[in-house]
């Protein structure tokens, strides 16, 4: 058999398994998962936070996003230069003197905004539990936490 | 057997080719305080034997743009090109790590090919510390003190303090003037939580020195703090 043979049987052996495993198992699981003992030390599954968990949650997103579909009750801290970073530092100062936990979103899990804000949020120096949501806004969306995904500012 | 093996490796190569590579893929900037933006150049070079094609590319943050040059999206085996970042600096201090994300051919929206870091040091200006002033409920209410430390060749005197509750009462004591005071902070009560805000004027050159601030608060010791609390 000579080389292209060979190839040409390669190729036909992995789009036949391909084939089948698409058959039997469906298509690719396209939506967001979170292990807990696979992520970032500082970052929390979702599943982790009990809907009713008293948490600030921080949304690290620009404002028009926030705007139209934030997390209800969230509190805004993103790093726009046009935004007042000390407005964002006193108002999430207030809500974790009362509730020392906070949970920091973005848009998704390639964000690393929230990371940036995250560590902000510590540096004010109130010794919050402050942690990164695994999976950002979309995690919250995919989970219904988002009451209108789709509505416009 | 040779050739079957031969084969493999071809077809592996071609996956991974047409990658562009980079010459750097972290950028370091060490940046004068009083600049409002600094730039970063990533130069990479298509070392694949076949196009690639810049899909996407995104800062994550609207603190940074980024251009290639010439607006060139598409590379041919050998041909080279710049990615050019542009930070704000905005009201970043200290160390600051922007990501940049590049989609290639093919790439998954959610997994980008490749991630280029900009990663600038701005001086710290004025420093509080610490940032926050804490009272545990029912606890000491003893007087507490910041240290405000200029770290300018040029003198920042600070020109005002103001707290935002009555619950706090702040006073500031010059050490040196134009380099560092001491800002002292009583609580009214410590039987009730309470959060003040300490706003700290400047007559920095520098507008976005001018202003800081600076928390004091009265609140129940953490689960940790309490333990560490009992005999």
């Amino acid at each position: 058999m000579n080389a292209l043979a060979q190839l040409v049987t390669i190729a036909a052996v992995s789009l036949a398994a391909a084939g089948g495993t698409f058959l039997i198992k469906g298509p690719p699981q396209r939506a967001l998962r979170c292990d807990p003992a696979a992520i970032q030390p500082d970052e929390v599954c979702l599943e982790q936070i009990p809907a009713d968990a008293p948490v600030v949650w921080v949304d690290a997103r620009p404002r028009a996003d926030w705007e139209k579909n934030g997390l209800p009750g969230s509190v805004l801290w993103n790093l726009d230069p046009a935004e007042d970073a000390a407005a964002f530092e006193a108002a999430v100062a207030m809500k974790i003197a009362e509730t020392p936990r906070a949970i920091v979103y973005c848009g998704d899990e390639n964000c690393g905004v929230s990371r940036q804000v995250a560590a902000r949020i510590r540096d004010i120096g109130m010794e919050a539990d402050v942690s990164v949501l695994h999976g950002g806004w979309r995690a919250l969306n995919e989970a219904g936490r988002i009451r209108n995904p789709s509505r416009n500012p | 057997m040779k050739t079957l093996s031969l084969v493999g490796i071809l077809l592996t190569a071609c996956l991974h080719a047409g990658g562009l590579e980079f010459a750097q893929t972290l950028r370091e900037i060490h940046a004068p305080a009083d600049v409002d933006k600094v730039a970063a150049e990533f130069e990479f070079t298509n070392r694949g034997d076949k196009p690639v094609r810049v899909v996407k590319y995104d800062a994550a943050c609207s603190c940074m743009s980024v251009t290639i040059k010439d607006a060139k999206l598409k590379y041919a085996p050998g041909e080279s090109g710049v990615i050019r970042a542009v930070f704000e600096m905005g009201n970043f201090s200290g160390t600051v790590d922007k990501v940049v994300a590049l989609w290639l051919d093919e790439d998954p929206a959610d997994k980008p090919s490749l991630t280029l870091t900009v990663r600038v040091h701005i001086p710290v200006l004025v420093s509080l510390e610490p940032k926050t002033l804490k009272w545990d409920l029912d606890g000491d209410a003893s007087p507490q003190t910041i240290r405000i430390t200029m770290n300018d060749a040029k003198p920042i005197r600070v020109t005002g303090v103001n707290s935002s509750s009555p619950a706090f009462k702040p006073e500031l004591k010059t050490i040196e003037e134009g380099k560092i005071y001491e800002l002292s902070v009583t609580p009214a009560s410590i039987r009730t939580p309470g959060l003040g805000i300490l706003r700290i004027e400047t007559d920095s050159a520098n507008a976005k020195h001018r202003l800081h601030q600076a928390f004091a608060v009265v609140r129940k010791p953490t689960p940790a703090e309490a333990a560490a609390l009992k005999p």
